[in-house]
């Protein structure tokens, strides 16, 4: 099975855990990890997209292709909002950025009618990623072990969400572990 | 299929990785710095082109589609690559991004390629 998981997690220290033990299951041959980002929801309500420090130019890119992916896994009205406010994402300076309004009341609205949808509390942090899996069991296991929370959405239904346009859902995602400095694990 | 065609397999997926990686590296810098790093990356790309094209012939259907895909993007890598070297200004800058885009299609074909292989493995100890 193609999927796109959202794993969510207490902080930022605990979402480089499970970002790690994602790539980890992949050097075991268990799972195959395509690409993978690590976002944060700061005590404003404002989400961040960490990044590899880049072009601008392709950074904004990350902002908005980042962007249309967890609005797609927010659920059906989350990917409509998050592809539209897109554009209203700006510029990461070393990798942050910050994502409009829209997309928070689409979240806070789809978990009203989805409680299985990916929802981002204030001050939470989760990890992004698009995977290869045989069963579910694998990463649900060693991300509870580690205190995150998976959410999944099939890279089918994904590709079928009419609101991305051109974007290709997991082509902002790093396709190797990435942890900016300053996070150790 | 045999420990080192996987082997082989890993190997070209972390090649295409780190063509990633090197090139949004490049892509942070400025002026003549990115050029010396795109030049690397070109021969790089050019390297792992064959070794993709080494590969195909000892998968499975599913493995070889991938990686005949991840062959078309690897040699749009190579001709963005080339068009960034001759460019400059905001043509320069367009075959920068389209050379980063061509480097992660090419890292997400390489990436499913191993996906199917692991897979086709695994129903196959199961019997």
């Amino acid at each position: 099975m193609h999927n796109y998981i959202a794993v969510i997690f207490k902080d930022t220290r605990k979402a480089y855990k499970g970002l790690h033990a994602l790539w980890q299951l992949d050097a075991e041959g268990i799972v195959t990890v395509h690409g993978t980002t690590v976002v944060h929801r700061d005590e404003r309500g404002e989400f961040q997209v960490d990044t590899k420090e880049t072009h601008p130019a392709l950074a904004t890119a990350v902002g908005v292709g980042v962007g249309a992916l967890l609005g797609a896994l927010a659920g059906p009205a989350g990917a409509a909002v998050g592809a539209a406010g897109g554009a209203a994402i700006g510029a990461a300076a070393g990798g942050a950025v910050g994502l409009g309004a829209d997309l928070m009341r689409a979240d806070t609205r789809d978990q009203a009618t989805d409680e299985t949808a990916f929802v981002l509390a204030a001050g939470k942090s989760a990890v992004i990623a698009d995977v290869s899996e045989d069963s579910t069991s694998a990463i649900d296991t060693r991300m509870r072990e580690l205190g995150g929370i998976v959410r999944r959405r099939s890279w089918t239904t994904l590709q079928d969400d009419v609101w991305f346009g051109d974007y290709m859902p997991g082509s902002y995602l790093l396709p190797y572990e990435y942890i900016p400095p300053g996070h150790l694990l | 299929m045999s420990t080192n065609t996987a082997k082989d397999l890993d190997h070209v997926r972390t090649a295409a990785q780190d063509l990633h990686r090197a090139l949004s590296d490049a892509a942070a810098k400025r002026g003549e710095a990115v050029k010396a790093d795109l030049q690397a990356v070109a021969q790089k790309a050019k390297a792992v082109t064959e070794s993709v094209k080494a590969t195909i012939s000892v998968q499975n259907e599913a493995t070889k589609k991938h990686l005949q895909e991840a062959v078309v993007d690897f040699e749009a890598l190579q001709k963005h690559t080339a068009e960034a070297l001759k460019n400059s200004g905001q043509a320069f800058e367009a075959s920068i991004r389209q050379t980063l885009a061509d480097a992660r299609a090419s890292a997400q074909s390489v990436s499913e390629a191993v996906a199917a292989m692991r897979s086709a493995q695994s129903t196959k100890s199961r019997k």
